[in-house]
């Protein structure tokens, strides 16, 4: 187990690399100069060429890549254009905040997908099952910027339970929580429902029934551990998707997370901040696969590592 | 206990608490008190200042206009009027040929840490600026004084033009006369720091609440990225300690969030400029439409025309332009008719603006037949350049112009470009014509004139007006000391410009509009038409 680990983070090194070498020579190729778009509306030609100098933004591309590459094997990611701020201490005091949305997010998720999805198979096509996949169906289709607002204006505007936005307390959590959660929680319910539809047809349940066994029983002790495989894999792939930020969750309820930094970095060609968020995020989803790949193998011993 | 320190504030509302509590009142109820007694003022904002030093960055001015002083101040005294009054400076002396500049620094003034004020720190302040080391952004705003190129170029160690007479006294001297000095140092960037707090910083200066620094009515006391800033109140202010407790910005990007976060009572003021679109909804609302208030704004809204462009290298193309645009419909239809049409570079309220200025008349028929004569009897095709990200109401307008300046044979192509696209397309001379709007950062013609038509930002904003004599205008107009023969200079130049040359269209300038809760009383519409503002002197009750 631990050479396979250790071999899956070997194997990511380069395609860290790769990933900083394309975001690098994408935003190099797009028109754009931080410079001037941080003096916007107030731009002097003089002032932009001289601070476009000490930025050292007028070296060749390849220049500025290995020393951003050089400088991020030493732990250094560089300092944001715009906020003038290490990106690493940016990146880090963000990511608390998504650390706590995502976490919620994917309890919320869990706790309603996973009882959802099992009283739908257990009762198919009842008015539970048509109830619950339609709410899922509504949770994957729906826009999030959209529940956002409707979630806004029900709970916090009308009802006045919730603040509307901001992240300085528990109570600011429960909204985009699970709003962001939602659409986890639908996938979840659907892919726990098939499954273990699937699992059921299996002559190994047909067996237990066959013993006598209550349904419940068959259900739980049998039939779940099977068809929650694949749903486990999907929940660890949806935790670091989650962790890496969800932009418009973030934006409409005014969460200061990384998925926010990433976006701003973007908008202001910040390129030093958007290279430490995408380094950021995509170690977050290497290591989500990789927790997805060793919980299947742990649930699955038929799954060798090797 | 410096007035950094802020617990004599509260030890006195536990002092209170405590009466209270002798008068037999339960605790719980004593800490309610104490809590909602509290005067705070509760605002969001669109964007996050990237640092509370006003000379790293040319945008996002609450926290310079509450947390620093300048040597004198630009103060609202009336709707879109304002008079420069003195601030950290009582007063000033100018010499005869308008070069020497003396200023008496006022006694008794302490930083937020304890520090008193002196000439040094002002001189520091503003060494600082040119300082290469600091990569300050606003240079502009005092490379006129002496010795300034040299110090931007690192080949000084210090500007010569700036010095401390004595503790108090500080004196500027510029290369030449520059009439509008004195309202430039008024800006937020020519704030004053304290040369013993800053200089130890280096960069890290203005990027968290402990390291910012002011003499202003408001301690920066928290501040969390992308999420909101708290401002408290400076108890020790030469001025007299301010209405508020605190003030509290809280960064919302989402225009939706932002008005339910007001309708939820979250926050205590809503700034129309942030969602143009929820103008309807506020002044039809049968609560808001009563909280709603509003002031003029020195200002304007226009569009930018190419003269690299073809067809707008020629001035019959332009002049059709400029009849062409329905203005008054647009501010009826768009703006619900909360403005008044601007005619010059000079919007109301601007010193020396010329009620007298000739009209651009819509004539879509005249406009026509200039096209025809310019060569082209069956019309041309143009391009309206706009940023995807600012938001609807350039985007509305622009359809709105591309459907009006059909008739006059104008066949307009909207190009979508991302801001940073968009800038730097700009900055380069290249950008096709695009619509924005500007407001006074100081009272002076010349930051109107000199930002549109001087000789590098006519370039830099994409208008390529490359005409000589609007330059030596401009250079004469900011040497010319004689306030009569100055607003002369300039109603000329206005006219050679918007008139005969047709380089720009100017629109209108639309009011401001804020719907502010019941609770909030005695709000200053800043004169100019900002989104930032002192709140020195606003209460809540």
């Amino acid at each position: 187990m631990k050479r396979f680990i250790l071999k899956r983070l070997l194997v990511s090194i380069p395609v860290l690399i790769g990933i900083t070498l394309i975001i690098f020579f994408l935003l190099n190729v797009v028109p754009g100069d931080p410079v001037a778009l941080m003096m916007k509306e107030h731009i002097s030609v003089d002032v932009v060429a001289r601070v476009r100098a000490q930025m050292h933004l007028d070296d060749p591309a390849i220049v500025r890549y290995f020393r951003f590459l050089g400088n991020a094997l030493r732990g250094d990611l560089g300092e944001s254009y715009k906020l003038n701020r290490p990106v690493t201490s940016l990146i880090l005091h963000a990511f608390p905040n998504t650390f706590v949305l995502a976490i919620w997010a994917a309890l919320f998720a869990w706790i309603v997908g996973i009882p959802a999805g099992i009283l739908s198979a257990v009762k198919k096509y009842s008015l539970p099952d048509n109830l619950f996949m339609g709410f899922s169906l509504l949770g994957v289709s729906m826009p999030v910027f959209w529940s956002a607002l409707l979630f806004q204006w029900c709970f916090a505007v009308k009802l006045g339970w919730l603040p509307v936005a901001g992240f300085s307390g528990w109570q600011y959590v429960i909204m985009p929580a699970i709003v962001l959660g939602w659409s986890s929680a639908g996938t979840i319910a659907r892919l726990t429902r098939s499954s273990l539809l699937e699992v059921m047809r299996n002559d190994y349940i047909r067996t237990a029934r066959a013993k006598g066994l209550h349904e419940l029983p068959v259900i739980f002790k049998h039939a779940l551990k099977n068809a929650l495989l694949p749903v486990v894999t999907v929940m660890a792939i949806q935790v670091a998707g989650l962790l890496a930020g969800a932009v418009i969750t973030e934006s409409v309820f005014g969460i200061p997370g990384v998925g926010r930094i990433a976006v701003n970095a973007i908008q202001a060609r910040d390129m030093p901040l958007l290279q430490g968020a995408v380094l950021f995020e995509t170690v977050l989803v290497i290591l989500g696969n990789l927790v997805a790949d060793i919980l299947y193998a742990f649930l699955d011993p038929r799954i060798k590592v090797s | 206990m410096g007035p950094w320190d802020t617990s004599d504030r509260i030890h006195g509302r536990k002092g209170r608490g405590s009466v209270l509590l002798s008068m037999g009142l339960v605790l719980l109820g004593a800490c309610a008190t104490v809590a909602s007694a509290e005067r705070t003022l509760t605002i969001a904002y669109n964007e996050e200042p990237q640092t509370s030093d006003m000379q790293m960055t040319t945008s996002c001015y609450m926290i310079p206009l509450n947390v620093y002083d300048r040597l004198i101040e630009c103060v609202t005294t009336g709707p879109g009027k304002s008079a420069l009054v003195p601030g950290l400076a009582t007063k000033w002396e100018v010499s005869k040929d308008g070069k020497v500049y003396t200023f008496h620094i006022r006694k008794g003034v302490k930083f937020h840490n304890g520090e008193e004020l002196t000439a040094k720190d002002v001189v520091y302040t503003f060494d600082r600026m040119l300082d290469p080391k600091t990569k300050a952004l606003n240079t502009d705003a005092l490379d006129f004084i002496v010795g300034a190129g040299d110090r931007m170029s690192g080949k000084a160690t210090s500007t010569t033009g700036l010095k401390a007479l004595d503790n108090n006294t500080v004196q500027i001297t510029l290369e030449n006369p520059f009439v509008p000095f004195l309202a430039i140092i008024a800006a937020p960037q020519c704030s004053i720091l304290n040369e013993k707090f800053t200089k130890p910083l280096g960069s890290k200066y203005g990027l968290t609440a402990e390291n910012t620094c002011g003499t202003g009515p408001f301690i920066l006391k928290d501040w969390t990225l992308n999420d909101h800033h708290t401002m408290v109140a400076n108890a020790k202010y030469w001025r007299g300690r301010p209405q508020l407790d605190k003030f509290v910005v809280k960064i919302v990007v989402d225009a939706e969030t932002m008005r339910m976060l007001f309708e939820s009572g979250e926050i205590d003021l809503f700034d129309c400029d942030f969602a143009m679109s929820q103008i309807p909804y506020f002044t039809s609302h049968p609560k808001w439409s009563k909280q709603v208030i509003s002031g003029p704004r020195v200002g304007l809204y226009y569009y930018s025309i190419n003269q690299k462009i073809k067809p707008f290298d020629d001035v019959r193309v332009r002049k059709a332009w400029q009849m062409a645009v329905n203005r008054k419909l647009i501010l009826e239809k768009m703006y619900y008719n909360q403005g008044q049409l601007e005619n010059g570079v000079m919007p109301k309220g601007l010193l020396h603006n010329n009620p007298n200025q000739a009209k651009i008349a819509y004539d879509p028929v005249k406009a026509k037949q200039l096209l025809a004569q310019a060569g082209y009897p069956n019309g041309v095709d143009m391009e309206i350049a706009l940023v995807a990200s600012t938001g609807s109401q350039w985007q509305k307008m622009s359809e709105i112009v591309q459907s009006m300046v059909a008739k006059a044979g104008f066949r307009v192509t909207l190009k979508q470009m991302d801001e940073a696209a968009f800038y730097a397309t700009r900055k380069e001379g290249k950008l096709p014509m695009y619509c924005n709007k500007w407001s006074a950062d100081f009272n002076d013609p010349d930051n109107f004139f000199y930002t549109f038509f001087g000789e590098k930002g006519t370039v830099a904003r994409s208008y390529n007006n490359l005409n000589p004599d609007n330059f030596a205008a401009l250079d004469k107009g900011r040497a010319e000391t004689n306030f009569a023969k100055r607003g002369k200079l300039y109603a000329d130049l206005e006219k050679k410009i918007v008139i005969d040359q047709a380089a720009w269209l100017p629109l209108f300038s639309v009011k401001h509009l804020y719907v502010v809760q019941p609770k909030v009383q005695k709000f200053v519409i800043p004169w100019n038409g900002w989104s930032d503002y002192p709140v020195y002197e606003t209460r809540v009750k």
